[in-house]
């Protein structure tokens, strides 16, 4: 779909969205939550004191549950803040208002008229699923500056090389679009939609479903060694060990197209940290190490804050339409018809 | 010691009242290890499968069926499989014993009529952004998931991953998951390819009820089908350290006259570090589901 015909879209999908808030009826049983919002406490940044995570049959930290991994929080520091790690009170409130909005705004953009979801029925937005606020001004918080270290010389030069986008067939649109489902780690954050998380473990597995592709990886804890090079699962080959009240999974052999912020498959390897900080809270903390992609490792700290469930089952692939649509527009446009349905 | 108990609780009622008498006096000194049964299919020796935690039989474990019932869930031939000119024996489709107990399935007549049209357009992809795209061609052949209970004999692995308050079944086959609950059913809140699922205990077997499915999948390549009302009752019994006997309850009274059952014995796969793989089978069907939209094809139709 060309840039003009996307904007026509969002035109019309704004439109319904006021007339859906001008209904008395609904806007009486749907309050707009920006304006009626209840205060949300922040995540914890560290264990609350003297509490001692619950613990499973087997004797394991207990991390089991439905999590959500839904931010306003960038990946990477805003230059204004420098190496400054924490928002002031103030700064919180705005942040999370202003994201709040954002996503209630997408709901609304997205709402019943629309060719696609009717996102009001499926509550969609961030707000509606759980968000809470975090301090921090960056998910990245090493290197000090919370930004994604420089690019080798070597990775510099691949990434100009990327190919770009087409419509000529499905080979060069993306993952996502193709419904590959492979959503690899690490858990996928943002405000859009599906960003849920279920684990679930048993006496030496852990299971990580994400909501968004229904990606799911399942973790041994037997120190069993590495796939060999030549298997690269779509979401890496993960292991995982307790340290403390601390699942540690270390993931290798992931496969060229799926990396974390495009890390070199070969050389890439990722460390996730689970540590429960308090009845409603993980703190999920990564670190990618790829001496080839980056001058030197990078850590995030992704808090999942507790959600009531169920994660539903994502069958992109199974109704892809989008993609259908994407490309028959495409030959639509060359044929001179863009407006044929 | 506690493979001795096994083969001696596998010699019937006496045997169990002297493995009642041993576990109260201790190992007997001096007698000599139970001699195993020769073991006759279809048949296992009574068997108490180890615990969990929580008390409850351990199913945890990468387990696999081994029947043909992919292909077709009733007796079936050997055949050549599609395209055998390029194929030859790389596609040609085993023959197979099927796994549906009294061997015929209780189609209503139009169903059964629906079924054989399955069968003949099972090749037949046409791909729509709506969901004409289910009307015909196999679901398999289109790598969207199986439902059940095909996803269980797909010749693929799955895992069990048992917790207390849920218990997840992960296919290799599409990486397509189940949750069941354990604790406080509850209806689907949607349809769903793989249904939505509630379990229980019953002695040592998990029963699983899962309804809320899509009406898209089918039972196997033959074009055995379902609708919107499928209820799907499955049982997993431990057997032996080894094996699980499965059966599946078919309950769709819109497509069947009655319910009706199948069941097959499940496997423990037992390679070293065995794990879960991907088969994510979405990019092996791009050029046959897509290429009629690309602007060049791949493969154009042949006179």
């Amino acid at each position: 779909m060309t840039e003009r015909g996307l904007a026509i879209v969002r035109t019309a999908a704004l439109a319904a969205g006021l007339m859906w808030l001008a209904a008395p009826d609904v806007a009486t049983q749907n309050t707009p939550p920006a304006a009626a919002r209840a205060p949300v406490a922040p995540m914890p940044t560290a264990p609350a004191p003297a509490w001692r995570p619950p613990r499973t049959p087997d004797g394991h930290p207990d991390l089991q549950g439905y999590w959500t991994s839904l931010s306003f929080t960038p990946l990477e520091r805003p230059e204004r803040f420098g190496t400054r790690e924490f928002l002031t009170d103030q700064e919180l409130e705005q942040m999370f208002s202003a994201g709040v909005e954002r996503s209630y705004e997408f709901t609304f953009a997205n709402s019943a008229d629309t060719p696609v979801y009717d996102a009001t029925v499926y509550a969609l937005d961030a707000w509606q699923n759980g968000v809470r606020p975090n301090r921090r001004t960056s998910l990245i918080v090493d290197p000090p500056n919370g930004r994604l270290p420089a690019l080798t010389p070597q990775a510099k030069a691949e990434r100009s090389w990327a190919p770009r986008e087409s419509f000529d067939g499905p080979e060069r649109l993306g993952l996502g679009l193709r419904c590959f489902g492979v959503r690899q780690p690490p858990i996928p954050t943002g405000s859009g939609y599906n960003r849920n998380a279920f684990i679930h473990q048993s006496k030496d597995h852990v299971l990580v479903e994400y909501e968004w592709e229904s990606a799911t990886r399942v973790i041994p804890l037997d120190g069993r060694p590495h796939l060999s090079p030549n298997i690269r699962p779509w979401r890496g080959d993960p292991r995982g060990r307790w340290e403390g009240n601390t699942l540690v999974v270390e993931t290798t052999n992931f496969r060229p197209e799926a990396t974390p912020e495009d890390g070199n498959a070969g050389t890439l390897r990722m460390t996730e940290r689970f540590t429960r900080l308090d009845e409603n809270t993980i703190e999920y903390k990564y670190t990618v190490d790829d001496p080839s992609t980056w001058t030197r490792p990078w850590t995030v700290i992704l808090p999942l804050a507790r959600i009531d469930g169920p994660l539903f089952e994502y069958a992109c692939h199974e109704g892809n339409n989008g993609l259908v649509n994407i490309l028959e527009g495409a030959r639509n446009e060359e044929k001179g018809r863009p407006e044929s349905r | 010691m506690r493979n001795r108990l096994q083969g001696i609780v596998g010699l019937g009622v006496a045997g169990a009242t002297m493995a009642i008498l041993s576990l109260a006096v201790g190992p007997l000194a001096g007698q000599a290890p139970a001699r195993p049964q020769v073991p006759v299919p279809g048949q296992f020796p009574a068997y108490t499968p180890p615990l969990a935690a929580d008390k409850r039989p351990d199913l945890n474990g990468i387990w696999q069926a081994f029947v043909t019932a992919n292909i077709d869930i009733q007796d079936h031939d050997a055949q050549p499989g599609p395209r055998p000119e390029i194929m030859g024996a790389y596609g040609a489709w085993p023959a197979g014993q099927g796994i549906v107990e009294g061997g015929e399935i209780p189609y209503r007549p139009e169903a059964l009529a629906k079924k054989k049209e399955n069968v003949a357009n099972r090749m037949k992809v046409e791909i729509h952004s709506d969901s004409r795209r289910h009307d015909t061609g196999d679901p398999e052949l289109k790598c969207y998931r199986a439902g059940l209970p095909r996803a269980v004999y797909m010749p693929f692995p799955f895992q069990i991953v048992q917790s207390q308050d849920k218990i997840v079944i992960l296919h290799e086959y599409a990486n397509a998951l189940r949750i069941i609950n354990m604790t406080n059913p509850s209806e689907a809140p949607a349809e769903s390819w793989m249904g939505w699922s509630n379990g229980k205990w019953d002695g040592n077997s998990l029963v699983i009820d899962t309804s809320g499915f899509v009406p898209y999948t089918w039972f196997d390549r033959a074009g055995n089908y379902h609708s919107d009302a499928l209820k799907v009752t499955e049982r997993f019994t431990p057997v032996s350290p080894y094996h699980m006997m499965y059966e599946a309850t078919i309950d769709d009274a819109k497509v069947f006259t009655r319910p009706w059952k199948v069941s097959f014995p499940l496997y423990r796969r037992m390679e070293r570090n065995v794990q879960l793989l991907d088969f994510n089978c979405v990019p092996f069907t791009e050029d046959l589901l897509y290429d009629h939209l690309r602007k060049e094809r791949k493969f154009p139709p042949q006179e």
